[in-house]
């Protein structure tokens, strides 16, 4: 476990080398990246602050919601994005046979190769929403509140990943596994807004099958008191749980990896 | 004279017919689009159902018009995409551009062919999603010919005027050739400055002047508004008067900025 640990961050040492061997296009890759979140938010700020509100929330309520989803998308992709490519990237150009031969687990060996900064961009910017949208809230904070928000930013981006890593085990069988997670990834535009405004059937898919609402509606909720907010607690088990399968998935998936012997 | 025109007419002909052929190859990717954009199309009409639960008109639009307005932008919004920036920087890293440049076809003429013919075959491929629009969502389509018409003529002509911006844009390639960022970029501009987000009636003036000022609104939010029955007819004249000009301008602009800035390419070997 510890070697693991030391790795991890000798291969982040690595990956910022990299960054910094670049530094002009490492910036402006970043910046375009914080960009492309802006026409979203523009969106909400042009329209929500038109009408009293969506589904009972307001303005800066609906803006943590969208914020609290930004950060966690973005750190999964920051953390995760190697998932995305196994297929067109490992198994395809027949190079995952070399993950294969290293003496560490291959999953833990196909993350590590690359931390998307893109997603840092991302992050920075679903941050920036969420604390605008917290400082006008004017929340009445207590521990348990950091806590649940801390402990909500942690469990949102595992289900992002574990997310990504169930859909990366498609992979085995069909190569290029990225339609698959993209359609599961997809699904989390669901949580950009208060959950109550959908129907039931789509509470209970962002809820209990694909679980981004304990990334943004569950965590909002009990931030600012409202009804569902009390399974905000329940999000780390979901998220542990959605890494398990994940990870089970995953290991039933490599079973019936056959090499492109290329 | 007339040899020449049919050697050109032949040589476009073969860049049409390879587009759709290029389609099928990527059937399950299709569908797999295809459910993303359903997905979607269900978020928007929650969202925008939920937004209008408070009030009967916003912007000048009810709840109908701004539905009809939105799943239509469905249909059509992939359209912003700007692969044409993309293409150039491939074609530049992997010296690939010379040959293109080299091909007896004018090079800006060869992709604006394709580029049309790609937009015809998608909206083809997309109509399904106009189906289930009208099945699903209730969209109300337009019974009136002329509304077609007008729709057709000023989404042919917007795209055109989005290629030759695009062009100018896919030209930054040849002073950087690290583009990813720059197209991200425009395309998440694009998306919101062409309307595709908020109709531009519900922003406020300032804004629907800066986006007006870019030519995206002409490929997306115009052609809808008038397919949606957002703008009469009447001002038919006036809007395709509009789109000649920007076509017109962009694509003098295009032409000299591709000959200054192609001044800058150094082939790698290749």
């Amino acid at each position: 476990m510890a070697r693991y640990l030391k790795l991890y961050l000798w291969f982040w040492a690595q990956r910022l080398k990299v960054l910094l061997e670049y530094p002009g296009s490492t910036l402006i890759g970043l910046f375009c990246q914080i960009l492309t979140q802006i026409p979203g938010i523009l969106a909400i700020w042009v329209v929500i602050r038109q009408v009293p509100g969506l589904g009972g929330w307001n303005y800066n309520e609906v803006l943590l919601i969208y914020g609290l989803l930004t950060v966690s998308m973005g750190l999964s992709f920051v953390f995760g994005q190697n998932l995305w490519f196994i297929g067109n990237g490992y198994i395809r150009p027949g190079s995952f046979d070399r993950l294969l031969l290293k003496p560490i687990d291959p999953l833990f060996m196909l993350v590590v190769e690359y931390f998307s900064w893109s997603g840092m961009g991302d992050a920075l910017m679903g941050a920036v929403v969420t604390g605008k949208a917290l400082l006008a809230l004017n929340i009445m904070w207590s521990p348990l509140k950091v806590l649940a928000l801390l402990l909500s930013v942690g469990s949102g981006t595992a289900i992002f990943i574990a997310v990504f890593l169930i859909g990366s085990v498609s992979a085995f069988w069909i190569i290029n596994s990225i339609p698959v997670t993209a359609l599961f990834y997809m699904t989390h535009i669901f949580a950009r807004y208060p959950l109550s405004i959908y129907p039931r059937g789509v509470l209970l898919l962002v809820t209990w099958l694909l679980p981004y609402g304990f990334a943004s509606y569950y965590p909002a909720s009990y931030l600012l008191g409202k009804e569902a907010g009390t399974l905000v607690w329940a999000g780390p088990l979901v998220a542990a749980t959605l890494l398990f399968i994940g990870y089970r998935v995953w290991l039933f998936g490599l079973r019936h990896y056959a090499s492109t012997g290329s | 004279m007339i040899q020449t025109l049919r050697r050109n007419v032949s040589a476009y002909n073969a860049l049409v017919t390879l587009v759709p052929k290029l389609y099928l190859v990527y059937q399950s990717v299709f569908w797999i689009q295809f459910l993303l954009q359903f997905v979607s199309m269900i978020v928007l009409v929650y969202f925008w159902r939920a937004v209008y639960l408070g009030q009967a008109t916003l912007g000048g639009l009810n709840l109908r018009q701004t539905l009809n307005y939105m799943l239509l932008v469905q249909w059509i919004l992939p359209l912003l995409d700007n692969g044409l920036i993309l293409h150039f920087g491939d074609w530049l890293r992997e010296g690939k551009l010379a040959i293109e440049l080299l091909r007896p076809l004018d090079f800006q003429s060869q992709n604006f062919v394709r580029e049309q013919t790609d937009m015809f075959f998608f909206l083809l491929q997309k109509l399904p999603l106009l189906i289930v629009a009208w099945l699903v969502f209730g969209l109300q389509l337009p019974a009136d010919p002329m509304r077609w018409v007008a729709f057709v003529v000023s989404m042919l002509l917007g795209k055109a005027i989005l290629f030759f911006f695009q062009w100018i844009f896919a030209c930054l390639a040849f002073y950087t050739t690290d583009v990813s960022g720059f197209y991200h970029a425009l395309n998440a501009a694009a998306v919101f400055l062409s309307g595709a987000l908020v109709p531009m009636a519900m922003m406020p003036g300032w804004l629907q002047r800066v986006a007006y000022s870019f030519p995206f609104a002409q490929a997306v939010s115009v052609p809808v508004s008038l397919l949606s029955g957002i703008i009469p007819l009447t001002d038919l004249p006036r809007i395709w008067l509009i789109q000649v000009v920007w076509l017109i301008g962009l694509a003098g602009v295009s032409r000299l900025v591709f000959r200054i800035a192609i001044r800058k390419v150094t082939f790698q070997g290749g």
